[in-house]
Protein backbone atom coordinates (compact mmCIF):
# COMPACT_ATOMS: atom_id res chain seq x y z
CA UNK A 1 0.00 0.00 0.00
CA UNK A 2 1.38 3.42 -1.41
CA UNK A 3 -0.18 7.05 0.53
CA UNK A 4 0.35 9.99 -0.70
CA UNK A 5 0.02 12.76 2.70
CA UNK A 6 -0.92 16.21 1.45
CA UNK A 7 -0.75 19.18 3.70
CA UNK A 8 -3.13 21.70 3.40
CA UNK A 9 -2.14 24.06 5.85
CA UNK A 10 -1.20 27.15 3.86
CA UNK A 11 1.17 27.94 6.53
CA UNK A 12 4.80 27.54 5.85
CA UNK A 13 5.92 26.57 9.28
CA UNK A 14 4.70 24.81 12.26
CA UNK A 15 1.41 24.36 11.23
CA UNK A 16 -1.77 22.32 13.22
CA UNK A 17 -1.87 20.34 9.88
CA UNK A 18 1.33 19.33 9.62
CA UNK A 19 1.82 18.42 13.26
CA UNK A 20 -1.16 15.86 12.98
CA UNK A 21 -0.23 15.17 9.17
CA UNK A 22 3.57 13.99 10.78
CA UNK A 23 1.79 11.56 13.12
CA UNK A 24 -0.95 9.62 11.04
CA UNK A 25 2.21 9.20 9.00
CA UNK A 26 3.88 7.85 11.23
CA UNK A 27 1.26 5.26 13.06
CA UNK A 28 0.16 4.31 9.08
CA UNK A 29 4.43 3.30 8.32
CA UNK A 30 4.88 1.87 4.97
CA UNK A 31 5.70 3.32 1.74
CA UNK A 32 4.55 7.23 2.20
CA UNK A 33 5.32 10.37 0.56
CA UNK A 34 4.45 13.73 1.99
CA UNK A 35 3.31 16.82 -0.07
CA UNK A 36 2.90 20.19 0.86
CA UNK A 37 -0.16 22.25 -0.96
CA UNK A 38 0.02 25.72 -0.21
CA UNK A 39 -0.79 27.04 -3.97
CA UNK A 40 -1.24 26.30 -7.58
CA UNK A 41 2.34 26.03 -7.85
CA UNK A 42 2.46 22.74 -6.07
CA UNK A 43 -0.63 21.12 -8.34
CA UNK A 44 1.16 19.52 -10.62
CA UNK A 45 3.82 18.27 -8.46
CA UNK A 46 1.37 16.56 -6.49
CA UNK A 47 -0.81 15.49 -9.12
CA UNK A 48 1.74 13.17 -10.45
CA UNK A 49 1.93 11.18 -7.28
CA UNK A 50 -1.45 10.12 -7.61
CA UNK A 51 -0.01 7.87 -10.66
CA UNK A 52 1.36 5.86 -7.67
CA UNK A 53 -0.61 5.45 -5.03
CA UNK A 54 -3.29 3.81 -3.27
CA UNK A 55 -4.17 6.66 -0.63
CA UNK A 56 -3.98 9.96 -0.67
CA UNK A 57 -4.45 11.47 2.90
CA UNK A 58 -5.51 15.20 3.49
CA UNK A 59 -4.69 17.31 6.34
CA UNK A 60 -6.21 20.70 6.69
CA UNK A 61 -7.30 23.36 8.33
CA UNK A 62 -10.98 24.39 8.40
CA UNK A 63 -11.91 27.78 7.03
CA UNK A 64 -15.54 29.55 7.75
CA UNK A 65 -17.13 26.53 7.71
CA UNK A 66 -15.74 24.61 4.69
CA UNK A 67 -12.75 24.22 2.87
CA UNK A 68 -9.62 26.67 2.34
CA UNK A 69 -9.94 28.23 -1.25
CA UNK A 70 -6.46 27.03 -1.98
CA UNK A 71 -7.58 23.15 -1.89
CA UNK A 72 -10.92 23.85 -3.45
CA UNK A 73 -8.77 24.90 -6.65
CA UNK A 74 -6.47 22.03 -6.27
CA UNK A 75 -9.77 19.44 -5.85
CA UNK A 76 -10.64 20.34 -8.57
CA UNK A 77 -7.26 19.97 -10.69
CA UNK A 78 -7.27 16.59 -9.11
CA UNK A 79 -10.75 15.37 -10.48
CA UNK A 80 -10.16 16.71 -13.75
CA UNK A 81 -6.55 14.58 -13.80
CA UNK A 82 -7.49 11.70 -12.11
CA UNK A 83 -11.01 11.43 -15.26
CA UNK A 84 -8.40 11.95 -17.41
CA UNK A 85 -5.83 9.23 -15.99
CA UNK A 86 -8.39 6.54 -14.88
CA UNK A 87 -7.17 7.20 -11.40
CA UNK A 88 -9.02 5.73 -8.58
CA UNK A 89 -7.60 6.21 -4.82
CA UNK A 90 -8.88 6.03 -1.31
CA UNK A 91 -9.35 9.39 0.34
CA UNK A 92 -9.17 9.78 3.80
CA UNK A 93 -9.42 13.56 5.15
CA UNK A 94 -8.24 15.30 8.60
CA UNK A 95 -8.78 18.60 9.48
CA UNK A 96 -8.80 20.71 12.14
CA UNK A 97 -10.88 23.80 13.13
CA UNK A 98 -9.78 26.10 15.82
CA UNK A 99 -13.66 26.01 17.37
CA UNK A 100 -13.47 23.52 19.82
CA UNK A 101 -16.35 21.16 19.03
CA UNK A 102 -14.81 18.48 16.04
CA UNK A 103 -18.35 18.51 14.87
CA UNK A 104 -18.08 21.66 13.15
CA UNK A 105 -16.05 20.26 10.40
CA UNK A 106 -19.01 17.91 9.42
CA UNK A 107 -19.76 20.22 6.56
CA UNK A 108 -15.98 19.85 4.92
CA UNK A 109 -16.42 16.23 5.51
CA UNK A 110 -19.41 16.38 3.20
CA UNK A 111 -17.98 18.44 0.68
CA UNK A 112 -14.74 15.68 0.29
CA UNK A 113 -17.44 12.97 0.34
CA UNK A 114 -19.14 14.60 -2.66
CA UNK A 115 -15.66 15.55 -4.62
CA UNK A 116 -15.08 11.76 -4.62
CA UNK A 117 -18.39 10.79 -5.99
CA UNK A 118 -17.91 12.98 -9.02
CA UNK A 119 -14.15 12.22 -9.38
CA UNK A 120 -14.41 8.47 -8.86
CA UNK A 121 -12.67 8.04 -6.30
CA UNK A 122 -13.44 6.24 -2.60
CA UNK A 123 -14.29 8.25 0.06
CA UNK A 124 -13.05 6.55 3.10
CA UNK A 125 -13.64 9.22 5.80
CA UNK A 126 -11.70 11.06 8.08
CA UNK A 127 -11.21 12.72 11.78
CA UNK A 128 -12.68 16.30 12.29
CA UNK A 129 -10.69 17.67 15.13
CA UNK A 130 -11.81 20.94 17.39
CA UNK A 131 -9.53 22.65 19.18
CA UNK A 132 -6.69 21.54 16.73
CA UNK A 133 -4.45 24.65 17.55
CA UNK A 134 -3.88 24.66 21.40
CA UNK A 135 -2.94 21.05 21.01
CA UNK A 136 -0.29 22.22 18.14
CA UNK A 137 0.56 25.09 21.14
CA UNK A 138 1.19 22.46 23.43
CA UNK A 139 3.31 20.23 21.59
CA UNK A 140 5.40 23.14 20.72
CA UNK A 141 5.44 24.19 24.50
CA UNK A 142 6.62 20.56 25.32
CA UNK A 143 9.30 21.29 23.25
CA UNK A 144 10.23 24.50 25.20
CA UNK A 145 9.66 22.40 28.37
CA UNK A 146 12.22 19.77 27.48
CA UNK A 147 14.86 21.89 26.96
CA UNK A 148 14.45 23.59 30.31
CA UNK A 149 14.58 20.16 31.67
CA UNK A 150 17.83 19.94 30.21
CA UNK A 151 18.80 23.27 31.53
CA UNK A 152 17.69 22.30 34.51
CA UNK A 153 19.54 18.95 34.87
CA UNK A 154 23.02 20.52 33.37
CA UNK A 155 22.77 23.75 35.94
CA UNK A 156 21.97 21.25 38.95
CA UNK A 157 24.92 18.90 37.81
CA UNK A 158 27.69 21.43 38.04
CA UNK A 159 26.42 23.79 40.69
CA UNK A 160 25.33 20.45 42.83
CA UNK A 161 26.43 17.78 41.06
CA UNK A 162 22.81 16.23 40.98
CA UNK A 163 23.14 15.05 37.67
CA UNK A 164 19.23 13.73 38.28
CA UNK A 165 16.87 16.47 39.46
CA UNK A 166 13.80 15.34 40.55
CA UNK A 167 11.78 17.85 40.57
CA UNK A 168 12.93 19.07 36.46
CA UNK A 169 11.86 15.85 36.40
CA UNK A 170 8.30 15.97 38.12
CA UNK A 171 7.39 19.04 36.48
CA UNK A 172 8.33 17.99 32.49
CA UNK A 173 6.29 14.67 33.12
CA UNK A 174 3.48 16.82 34.09
CA UNK A 175 3.49 18.83 31.08
CA UNK A 176 3.73 15.58 29.04
CA UNK A 177 1.14 14.04 30.90
CA UNK A 178 -1.29 17.22 30.35
CA UNK A 179 -0.37 17.08 26.32
CA UNK A 180 -1.14 13.43 26.38
CA UNK A 181 -4.35 14.19 28.20
CA UNK A 182 -5.51 16.81 26.32
CA UNK A 183 -4.61 14.96 22.89
CA UNK A 184 -5.86 11.46 23.57
CA UNK A 185 -9.04 12.23 21.05
CA UNK A 186 -6.86 12.78 18.05
CA UNK A 187 -4.36 9.80 19.16
CA UNK A 188 -6.86 7.48 19.41
CA UNK A 189 -8.58 7.89 16.17
CA UNK A 190 -5.29 8.77 14.43
CA UNK A 191 -4.50 5.03 15.42
CA UNK A 192 -7.65 3.97 14.12
CA UNK A 193 -7.31 5.81 10.87
CA UNK A 194 -3.88 4.56 10.27
CA UNK A 195 -5.37 1.28 10.66
CA UNK A 196 -7.88 1.62 8.33
CA UNK A 197 -5.26 3.24 5.57
CA UNK A 198 -2.84 -0.11 5.75
CA UNK A 199 -6.00 -2.37 4.89
CA UNK A 200 -7.42 0.00 2.38
CA UNK A 201 -10.41 0.15 4.36
CA UNK A 202 -13.10 2.54 4.85
CA UNK A 203 -12.89 4.61 8.29
CA UNK A 204 -16.13 6.32 8.56
CA UNK A 205 -16.13 9.72 9.84
CA UNK A 206 -14.98 10.72 13.49
CA UNK A 207 -15.24 13.39 15.32
CA UNK A 208 -12.87 14.67 18.47
CA UNK A 209 -11.21 17.75 20.14
CA UNK A 210 -9.03 19.08 23.00
CA UNK A 211 -10.09 17.24 25.69
CA UNK A 212 -11.36 19.76 27.95
CA UNK A 213 -15.01 21.64 28.68
CA UNK A 214 -15.92 24.48 26.08
CA UNK A 215 -16.05 27.11 28.86
CA UNK A 216 -12.86 26.40 29.67
CA UNK A 217 -11.54 26.25 26.19
CA UNK A 218 -12.96 29.53 25.34
CA UNK A 219 -11.36 31.05 28.16
CA UNK A 220 -7.95 30.02 27.96
CA UNK A 221 -8.28 30.91 23.82
CA UNK A 222 -8.96 34.40 24.87
CA UNK A 223 -6.32 35.11 27.21
CA UNK A 224 -3.92 33.45 24.46
CA UNK A 225 -5.58 36.26 21.47
CA UNK A 226 -5.22 39.20 24.38
CA UNK A 227 -1.54 38.20 25.18
CA UNK A 228 -0.52 37.53 21.05
CA UNK A 229 -2.55 41.03 20.89
CA UNK A 230 -0.72 42.67 23.06
CA UNK A 231 3.05 41.57 21.81
CA UNK A 232 1.75 42.28 18.10
CA UNK A 233 -0.24 45.41 18.72
CA UNK A 234 -3.34 44.83 17.62
CA UNK A 235 -5.07 45.74 21.24
CA UNK A 236 -3.90 48.89 20.70
CA UNK A 237 -4.33 49.09 16.54
CA UNK A 238 -8.01 47.67 15.93
CA UNK A 239 -9.16 47.28 19.68
CA UNK A 240 -8.55 50.37 21.27
CA UNK A 241 -8.59 52.93 18.73
CA UNK A 242 -11.42 53.74 16.42
CA UNK A 243 -13.75 51.20 14.93
CA UNK A 244 -12.73 51.38 10.85
CA UNK B 1 -25.99 47.95 3.88
CA UNK B 2 -26.27 45.59 0.98
CA UNK B 3 -23.46 43.78 -0.14
CA UNK B 4 -23.36 41.31 -3.78
CA UNK B 5 -20.31 38.72 -4.31
CA UNK B 6 -20.21 37.15 -7.50
CA UNK B 7 -18.42 35.24 -9.67
CA UNK B 8 -20.51 35.34 -13.03
CA UNK B 9 -17.43 36.89 -14.89
CA UNK B 10 -17.05 40.97 -15.11
CA UNK B 11 -20.17 41.37 -17.87
CA UNK B 12 -22.28 40.70 -15.30
CA UNK B 13 -20.79 43.67 -13.23
CA UNK B 14 -23.17 46.62 -15.21
CA UNK B 15 -26.49 44.82 -14.16
CA UNK B 16 -25.62 44.28 -10.65
CA UNK B 17 -25.08 48.07 -10.61
CA UNK B 18 -27.63 49.71 -8.82
CA UNK B 19 -28.99 46.63 -7.03
CA UNK B 20 -26.82 46.94 -4.14
CA UNK B 21 -24.54 49.22 -1.97
CA UNK B 22 -21.05 47.71 -3.25
CA UNK B 23 -20.74 44.78 -5.74
CA UNK B 24 -17.78 42.66 -5.26
CA UNK B 25 -17.05 40.26 -8.84
CA UNK B 26 -14.92 37.17 -7.42
CA UNK B 27 -12.09 37.21 -10.44
CA UNK B 28 -9.89 34.81 -8.61
CA UNK B 29 -7.04 37.35 -8.98
CA UNK B 30 -6.39 37.77 -5.39
CA UNK B 31 -3.88 35.94 -2.51
CA UNK B 32 -5.72 32.81 -0.77
CA UNK B 33 -5.97 33.58 3.31
CA UNK B 34 -2.66 32.35 4.78
CA UNK B 35 -3.98 31.67 8.18
CA UNK B 36 -1.60 33.94 9.98
CA UNK B 37 -4.46 35.92 12.35
CA UNK B 38 -3.33 38.95 11.45
CA UNK B 39 -6.53 40.64 10.97
CA UNK B 40 -7.57 39.70 14.69
CA UNK B 41 -4.69 40.15 16.64
CA UNK B 42 -1.49 42.25 14.36
CA UNK B 43 -3.53 45.41 12.62
CA UNK B 44 -7.39 44.12 13.48
CA UNK B 45 -10.01 44.00 10.38
CA UNK B 46 -6.64 44.48 7.69
CA UNK B 47 -4.93 41.63 5.89
CA UNK B 48 -1.27 41.79 5.44
CA UNK B 49 -1.58 40.94 2.05
CA UNK B 50 -2.32 44.82 -0.04
CA UNK B 51 -4.30 43.33 -2.63
CA UNK B 52 -8.64 43.93 -3.31
CA UNK B 53 -9.11 42.22 -0.56
CA UNK B 54 -7.16 44.18 1.78
CA UNK B 55 -10.18 45.44 3.67
CA UNK B 56 -13.06 43.00 2.18
CA UNK B 57 -13.66 42.06 5.94
CA UNK B 58 -14.89 45.63 6.81
CA UNK B 59 -17.25 45.39 3.86
CA UNK B 60 -19.01 41.69 4.88
CA UNK B 61 -19.31 42.67 8.29
CA UNK B 62 -20.89 45.63 7.92
CA UNK B 63 -23.65 44.27 5.34
CA UNK B 64 -27.07 43.58 6.83
CA UNK B 65 -27.69 41.66 3.31
CA UNK B 66 -24.64 39.77 2.08
CA UNK B 67 -26.00 38.15 -1.27
CA UNK B 68 -23.65 35.45 -2.88
CA UNK B 69 -24.01 33.99 -6.55
CA UNK B 70 -21.90 31.41 -7.02
CA UNK B 71 -21.16 28.53 -9.08
CA UNK B 72 -21.54 25.16 -7.08
CA UNK B 73 -18.25 22.81 -6.44
CA UNK B 74 -19.05 19.89 -4.41
CA UNK B 75 -22.07 21.51 -2.41
CA UNK B 76 -19.87 24.54 -1.77
CA UNK B 77 -18.63 27.97 -3.02
CA UNK B 78 -16.39 28.37 -5.67
CA UNK B 79 -12.73 28.50 -5.09
CA UNK B 80 -13.14 32.40 -6.34
CA UNK B 81 -16.06 33.31 -3.82
CA UNK B 82 -14.77 31.10 -1.08
CA UNK B 83 -11.46 32.99 -1.00
CA UNK B 84 -13.28 36.09 -0.21
CA UNK B 85 -15.39 34.80 2.44
CA UNK B 86 -12.23 33.08 3.50
CA UNK B 87 -9.96 36.16 3.63
CA UNK B 88 -13.19 38.02 5.06
CA UNK B 89 -13.31 36.75 9.11
CA UNK B 90 -11.73 39.95 9.98
CA UNK B 91 -15.31 41.06 10.23
CA UNK B 92 -14.98 39.06 13.88
CA UNK B 93 -12.69 39.55 16.84
CA UNK B 94 -10.71 36.58 18.13
CA UNK B 95 -12.49 36.40 21.42
CA UNK B 96 -15.17 33.26 21.33
CA UNK B 97 -18.87 32.93 22.42
CA UNK B 98 -21.63 30.67 21.63
CA UNK B 99 -24.25 30.98 18.96
CA UNK B 100 -26.63 28.43 17.84
CA UNK B 101 -24.80 26.35 20.94
CA UNK B 102 -21.65 26.10 19.05
CA UNK B 103 -18.18 28.15 20.20
CA UNK B 104 -18.19 30.96 17.56
CA UNK B 105 -15.98 34.16 17.75
CA UNK B 106 -17.63 37.58 18.66
CA UNK B 107 -18.72 39.99 16.01
CA UNK B 108 -16.77 42.90 15.32
CA UNK B 109 -19.38 44.55 13.49
CA UNK B 110 -22.93 43.33 15.25
CA UNK B 111 -25.15 41.02 13.71
CA UNK B 112 -26.59 41.60 9.95
CA UNK B 113 -30.36 40.49 8.83
CA UNK B 114 -29.54 37.62 6.21
CA UNK B 115 -26.87 35.78 3.84
CA UNK B 116 -28.51 35.01 0.81
CA UNK B 117 -26.73 32.88 -1.66
CA UNK B 118 -27.90 31.64 -5.08
CA UNK B 119 -25.55 28.80 -6.59
CA UNK B 120 -25.91 27.79 -10.20
CA UNK B 121 -24.25 24.65 -12.30
CA UNK B 122 -24.29 21.09 -12.38
CA UNK B 123 -25.76 19.71 -8.92
CA UNK B 124 -25.90 16.12 -7.24
CA UNK B 125 -28.73 16.01 -4.61
CA UNK B 126 -26.17 15.60 -2.23
CA UNK B 127 -24.52 18.82 -2.66
CA UNK B 128 -27.95 20.55 -2.56
CA UNK B 129 -27.97 19.16 0.71
CA UNK B 130 -24.79 20.05 1.88
CA UNK B 131 -24.73 23.76 0.71
CA UNK B 132 -28.24 24.74 1.87
CA UNK B 133 -26.56 23.34 5.74
CA UNK B 134 -23.43 25.12 4.78
CA UNK B 135 -25.64 28.11 4.05
CA UNK B 136 -26.87 27.85 7.31
CA UNK B 137 -23.96 27.22 8.95
CA UNK B 138 -22.39 30.34 7.66
CA UNK B 139 -25.50 32.21 9.01
CA UNK B 140 -24.21 31.50 12.48
CA UNK B 141 -20.69 31.95 11.78
CA UNK B 142 -20.65 35.44 10.32
CA UNK B 143 -23.76 36.31 12.67
CA UNK B 144 -26.56 36.50 10.02
CA UNK B 145 -30.24 36.14 11.63
CA UNK B 146 -31.30 34.64 8.21
CA UNK B 147 -29.36 31.80 6.03
CA UNK B 148 -31.33 31.16 2.81
CA UNK B 149 -30.35 29.31 -0.03
CA UNK B 150 -32.05 28.82 -3.89
CA UNK B 151 -30.60 26.37 -6.89
CA UNK B 152 -30.18 28.03 -10.35
CA UNK B 153 -30.65 25.99 -12.81
CA UNK B 154 -28.29 28.37 -15.15
CA UNK B 155 -26.48 31.55 -13.93
CA UNK B 156 -28.93 33.43 -16.00
CA UNK B 157 -31.85 32.36 -13.38
CA UNK B 158 -30.55 35.26 -11.49
CA UNK B 159 -31.03 37.89 -13.73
Amino acid sequence: MKTLLINGSPKKKRSVSGFFLDMESLFIGGERKKETLRNKSDHERILTKLDDTDNVVFCLPLYVDGVPSHVLYFMKDMEAYCREKNIHVNIYVISNGGFIEGRQNAWLMQVFENFCKRSDNTWCGGIGIGGGVMLNVMRILLVVYAGILLLNIVINGVAEGNWLPVEAFQNFGQQAFMTLFFSCGVIFYELLMAGSIRKGKVFGVRFTRAMMPSFLFILVADIFFVITSIFQGGIFRGWLSKKE
Amino acid sequence: MHLIIHDMGPEYDEYFKGKADKIISANGKYAPCQGCFGCWTKHPAECFMKDTLYTVCRDVGRSDILTIITENCYGAYSPQVKNILDRSIGDSTPFSTYRGKQMHHTLRYGMGERIEVFAYGDFTDDEEKTFTEMVQRNAYNFGYREGRFTRLETKEDIL
